[in-house]
Parts: structure tokens; C-alpha cells; sequence
């Protein structure tokens, strides 16, 4: 079966799946088409009972996903017993903080917000066949965007107003920083995912910039954070003392994205683009502004994750605000091979292990970050692994 | 002041010069290794760890190379054995890195090290200007000095080097003589990965002579960045380190001195530094890399 499994373009065909749609074209098959039968033709003849358990295909995903958690969950462990802390307390905790309680499954929803439009962020470039690296830096400039259009209204308008012009704020600040390397790419061809990346440094120049100096809060002795937003800026409560009605903008912009991905024109092109640029340029696809509204759109969406961050969970701006958030985010969409639908739950589950980690901070008595090993252990199953359960013979 | 300046940018630009000259090992055989950024913190952390406990800063320096590697080894069986995307598993080998060295290094915050010594060479260092700037570093920095050549001169002429650039250009060509690209990459990789380890060793033990969490600040992203600005090669990658870290020198002078100019518009001066030569640069360079390399951006 390695001849499914050996050509080094994991992420191609995986993009074009073969529904997608009966009016466009589906491209020929590469390879054996029905791996199943190839394998059973494999299979000698002995142990028959045997092989046709394995090889019922849900069984075998299955025990593929059991021993991927389990070696996950092992190898993490493994960490924590070389730290010298107690494994099973330290997961106990992890699951009381993320996923134990009400108040825990809420606050799990709202890290996970974040994470989900970030991971939007990557995804809708990735589908073009572009890196979106700079999640983390349009977070914080849909974060400034939303601050800025905050100022300007100055509670002359209902909250609604409000909520709209600050997303709106937000979207086009990250639109514009996400345009950056998508400009430097599609007129200098310089390379995306590099230029993206060193702008999120930049971007957490300018956030400490507006923290310590430009919007510093008159009245924070000391520290460094800007104004808190208060009443019709914020979104209002709707569960327990910190759930608010912003967890909702992340789902709506991943369904409305998979919608848009899957079923309009626009997404079929950014397909063509991601499959085969050199087939799109030749097919007559305006190559150029595609791409650019690719990282723009992506852009857009972390910008509303800053501005949800701000008007919802935090109020202010802080200089270490979300920090982290944009590459988890890249991570969730790797994690969902870029399917708004699958952004979804990947978002929730880093979630849980995002805030699994105060969990690990509070009782465990270790460093925050170590949840970073869970989730990069998480990615490694799925990216190396993860793929080939349908390909595979074993 | 240019003295200062020129004296900062190479004494901080040693750790950035390492971690490109692994970066442009691995990227000359065909593989892009985001992970330079886990493996330089990985680095700093082992060398830092292991120097005091040890007592012997030397013998960190050794445990930052071979923490370095060990990373890029992940990198190496997530791309080489399950052909994984190259550039999100670098970023998860980072993200690995910054976990791995959040976990393991929270006891070692603010503990000093037994540092590096600077070694000023005798006779040279009194040189005029040149004496400070060149000569009053580091061993490690004299170190750097003779690696940036030694690898240029290993790429291109020794046959170790043609096997290691044929991987990058054409593996398929490279089957065909009977060499595993695989094999190449792997090597590449781990030297790869000791490298960026020696440059957070670097930075660790002789530079800030400290450990915070996530002290390299995206230098391992920026050594990646300079390899593409250098047009794959070793000498203008050196210049480009220099640059970046003569970008934070400058910076610091001028803040030292108290010139009137916002201090958050220079911090971002290094990075718009990179920013803006890489985007001058690029038309010109995508072509002189590694043909291997294009077929990762290309999808």
C-alpha cells in the first residue's frame, strides 16, 4: 500500500474532495482508487475471520484514533513524570478546568472563540494554497480596529450599533495587516508565510506601543493596559459571569465560511488556486486578486476574534493580550485540514486544552505553556497519522 | 556610537548566524525547518540547565546542540517518514519547543550561569576600532566567524556538500546514483537542528546569560527569513544577521542616548529591517533556491 501512501503531497488531494459538487469536473484518479479491495487482495487467506474485522473500515479508524489519543495522552504524561509532577492529578485538574463544570465548559466556549476564528484566519488562505502565519498579529490589530471605532462612536449609539461598527472595525484592521503579506507575495513574490510571521512581532510592537503610551489608561497607576470598554460597548452576559453572547460570532463566521467554501463560486476558485496554481493562471483565474482577497477575508475573520476578545472576555488592551492565540489557531485549522465545519470542534478541543492549562498553573503548580506539548502532540497524531486512515492498508 | 553599534550587532548576531547556517543546511537539502525557532529555545534551555548544574558552560554549550538536534529529529520523522506539510509541522515542532522549555525550564527563571568568558585575543583586540568591534567577543562568536566560511566551503566544494545540495535541487537524481535523499535530509536536518541549538546556547550562556520563557523573540523565524533574504548563501546570510542585530544596537544607542524618537517605533525597527530588504530581494531570489523547496510553497 505504499503506493498510496508515498507521494509527498499530503495536503493537494485531501482539498479536493471528490463531493464537491456534481457541475464541476472531478480530476482523474491517481492511484488505486479503491484501497480497500487492495488490501483485502493483499491479505493472505488465513485468519479470513480475522482480516475481515480489521479491515471493517470503522473499526479499523477506530483503534487507529484509541492508540493516537492513548500515545498522546502516554507520551504527555511521560513529560510530566520527568518533571516530576503527578501525571493523573495533573490530568484530573486539566479536565476540572476545561470540561468539569458548567462554568468550566463556558469558559472553555470562550478561549475557544479566538482560537476558531484565528484558525478561520489560516484556513481560507490555506485553501488557495497560501500560509497564513500572521494570525497572531491580526488578532491584535482587529483588536485595535475595534478600539478605534469604539473611540470614534464614543457611546453616541445604541449597543448594537456599537457591536456592529467595532466588528466592522475589527475586520478591516485585520483585513488590512493580513493584506500586507499577500500584497508583498502576489507584486514582489515574496514569501507569505515568512513576511506574515515577522508582522506578528510588529503588530506586538504597536499593541505594547498603544498599552504603555498612545491609549495608556489615566487612571491604571503603573500598569499598562488601555481603557476598559463598558456598556453598550461590551456584549452582554448570557451565561454564568463570563459566557457572552460573542461566542456566537466565531460559529456563525465558520458556518457561513464552509457555506461559502463549499457551495459559491468564489470558494470553487480558491480551490482551483490551492490544487494547481499554474492550471488556475492558465484557466483565465485573476490569480492575483484572488489571492490577495484569500489572506484578506482570512484577516478579517482573526480581526473579529480580536474585537470579540476585547468587547467580550478582556475589556481592555493589554500588551500580552492573546498571545499565543494565532498560532494555536493555525494549528486548529492543520488540525481540521482546513474545513470550516471541523474548525469548529478542532477550536473547542484546543480550547479545552488552552484553559486545561490555568488548570495545570493552579493546582499542579506548573508552567501554563506546558499545555503547548498536549496540543503540538495532538497535531503530530493527526498530521502524521491522522491522514492516512482512509488510504492505508494497516 | 558606530563602534558600539558595529560591536552590538556582531556580539547579538551570533546566535542568529548559527541558527541560518542550520536553517540553510536543511533548506540547501530541500527541507524548510520552521522548528529552528523550538530548536534554538530548546538550546538555550539545555545549555543554561545543564551549566549550572554542571558548573561547566562548556559543557551546556554541548547539551544545546544535542537538544537542538533532538527536536529537528521530530521535524525529520513527521516530513521524511509521514510526509507531513513541512511548514505546519515546523510551526508544531516550535510550539513543542516553547512547551517543552515552559515545562522543564520554570525552576531556572532568574538563576545565573557560569558564562561564557569573552576572550579578548591578544594583539588583535588592540587593534583600533576593529579590536572591539571583531575581537573582544565570545568564543563562540569566533566560533561563528569560522562557520559562516566552513559551511560555505563544505556546500560547495566537497562531495559531501554536492550529495547535500543535490537532495535540495533533485532527490529523484540523487536515487538514481544510489544515495537516499531520506537519508541526506536526515542528516541535514539533525545538523541543522545542532546548530540552531548552539545559537541558543550562544544566547543563553554568553549573551543574556539568563532564561526567561520564550527569550528568543522569533530570532529562529527571523534566521529562517535571512536564509530566503540571502539567496541561499552563507556569506550574505552572515550580513544579513548582522544587519538585523545591528538593527537592535542601533536601537539601544539611540535610546541610551535618549534621542527623541519613539523607543517602539526602533523596536520594530530590526524586523521592518527584514521585512523590507526581504520584499526588495525577493523578485530576484525565488529562483535561486532549491528546486526541492519551491514544491513546498507551491502546494
Amino acid at each position: 500500500m505504499t503506493a498510496v501512501d508515498a507521494p509527498g503531497a499530503p495536503d493537494a488531494p485531501d482539498d479536493l474532495e471528490p463531493d464537491a459538487g456534481g457541475q464541476l469536473p472531478t480530476p482523474p484518479p491517481i492511484g488505486p482508487v479503491d484501497p480497500t479491495t487492495a488490501t483485502l487482495l493483499d491479505e493472505p487467506g488465513s485468519l479470513a475471520a480475522f482480516a475481515a474485522f480489521r479491515h471493517n473500515r470503522i473499526v479499523r479508524v477506530a483503534v487507529r484514533w484509541v492508540v493516537l489519543v492513548g500515545a498522546t495522552i502516554a507520551i504527555f504524561c511521560a513529560f510530566l513524570l520527568a518533571k516530576g509532577a503527578q501525571p493523573d492529578e495533573v490530568l484530573r485538574s486539566m479536565w476540572e478546568t476545561s470540561l468539569g463544570s458548567p462554568d468550566s465548559v463556558g469558559e472553555t466556549f470562550i478561549r475557544a472563540t479566538p482560537i476558531l476564528l484565528a484558525a478561520l484566519a489560516a484556513a481560507v488562505p490555506a485553501r488557495g494554497g497560501l500560509f497564513n502565519l500572521g494570525g497572531e498579529g491580526q488578532l491584535l490589530l482587529g483588536a485595535v480596529g475595534a478600539f478605534v471605532a469604539a473611540n470614534a462612536l464614543d457611546g453616541g449609539a445604541s449597543s448594537a450599533v456599537t457591536l456592529v461598527c467595532m466588528a466592522i472595525g475589527g475586520a478591516v484592521f485585520g483585513a488590512a495587516w493580513a493584506a500586507i503579506p499577500a500584497v508583498l507575495k502576489v507584486y514582489t513574490r515574496t514569501n507569505e508565510a515568512i513576511s506574515s510571521l515577522l508582522l506578528n512581532y510588529i503588530a506586538g510592537i504597536i499593541i505594547t506601543w498603544l498599552c504603555f503610551e498612545r491609549w495608556k489608561d489615566p487612571i491604571s497607576l503603573g500598569q499598562a493596559y488601555s481603557r476598559e470598554l463598558t456598556g453598550g460597548e461590551r456584549f452582554p452576559i448570557i451565561w454564568g459571569n463570563r459566557v457572552h453572547l460573542g461566542i456566537f460570532v466565531g460559529v456563525i463566521a465558520g458556518l457561513v465560511l464552509w457555506v461559502i467554501l463549499r457551495w459559491s463560486t468564489w470558494g470553487f476558485k480558491l480551490k482551483v488556486l490551492g490544487g494547481n496554481p499554474s492550471a488556475a493562471r492558465r484557466a483565465g483565474l485573476a490569480v492575483t486578486g484572488l489571492s490577495i482577497a484569500a489572506m484578506m477575508v482570512g484577516g478579517a475573520m482573526a480581526g473579529l476574534g480580536g474585537m470579540v476578545e476585547v468587547a467580550g472576555t478582556e475589556g481592555r488592551l493589554r500588551p500580552e493580550l492573546l498571545a499565543g492565540y494565532g498560532f494555536i489557531g493555525f494549528l486548529a485549522s492543520w488540525l481540521a485540514r482546513h474545513d470550516p465545519l471541523r474548525i469548529i470542534g478542532a477550536a473547542v478541543l484546543l480550547g479545552a486544552i488552552a484553559v486545561g492549562g490555568s488548570g495545570l498553573k493552579i493546582t499542579a503548580g506548573l508552567s501554563g505553556g506546558a499545555v503547548n506539548i498536549l496540543m503540538a502532540l495532538v497535531l503530530f497524531a493527526v498530521l502524521g497519522w491522522g491522514r492516512t486512515s482512509e488510504s492505508e492498508g494497516s | 556610537m558606530i563602534e558600539a553599534v558595529l560591536t552590538g550587532a556582531v556580539a547579538g548576531g551570533t546566535s542568529i548566524v548559527f541558527a541560518g547556517l542550520g536553517e540553510l543546511t536543511c533548506e540547501r537539502a530541500g527541507v524548510i525547518n520552521l522548528g529552528t525557532e523550538g530548536s534554538m529555545l530548546c538550546g538555550a534551555l539545555a545549555a543554561y540547565v545543564v551549566g549550572i548544574n554542571t558548573g561547566s558552560p562548556w559543557l551546556g554549550v554541548l547539551a544545546g546542540i544535542a537538544a537542538g538536534a533532538l527536536l529537528a529529529s521530530v521535524h525529520a520523522v513527521m516530513v521524511l517518514h509521514r510526509h507531513a506539510n513541512q511548514i505546519a509541522v515546523g510551526l508544531v515542532v516550535t510550539f513543542l519547543g516553547t512547551g517543552l522549555t515552559s515545562l522543564f525550564g520554570q525552576d531556572y527563571v532568574g538563576k545565573g550561569v557560569q558564562p561564557l568568558e569573552s576572550w579578548a585575543i591578544p594583539g588583535l583586540s588592540k587593534l583600533p576600532f576593529l579590536g572591539t568591534v571583531l575581537f573582544d567577543h565570545d568564543p563562540l562568536t569566533y566560533l561563528s566567524f569560522v562557520a559562516v566560511p566552513l559551511v560555505a566551503w563544505g556546500l560547495w566544494r566537497t562531495r559531501a556538500g554536492l550529495i547535500l545540495r543535490s537532495a535540495g535541487e533533485g532527490p529523484e537524481v540523487l536515487e538514481i546514483y544510489g544515495t537516499s535523499a531520506r537519508k541526506v535530509r536526515w542528516i541535514a536536518l539533525l545538523v541543522g537542528g545542532g546548530l540552531a541549538g548552539l545559537g541558543g546556547a550562544q544566547l543563553s550562556t554568553a549573551a543574556t546569560l539568563n532564561w526567561s520563557e520564550g527569550m528568543t523573540v522569533g530570532r529562529g523565524f527571523v534566521a529562517v527569513a535571512l536564509v530566503i533574504f540571502a539567496g541561499w548563501h552563507p556569506l550574505k546570510l552572515a550580513g544579513g544577521a548582522y544587519l538585523f542585530s545591528g538593527a537592535i544596537a542601533l536601537q539601544l544607542q539611540l535610546q541610551a542616548r535618549g534621542w527623541e524618537i519613539s523607543r517602539y517605533l526602533l523596536e520594530s525597527l530590526p524586523y521592518v529591517t527584514v521585512l523590507v530588504v526581504l520584499a526588495l530581494l525577493s523578485n530576484r531570489r525565488i529562483h535561486g533556491g532549491p528546486a526541492a523547496l519551491e514544491k513546498v510553497f507551491e502546494g
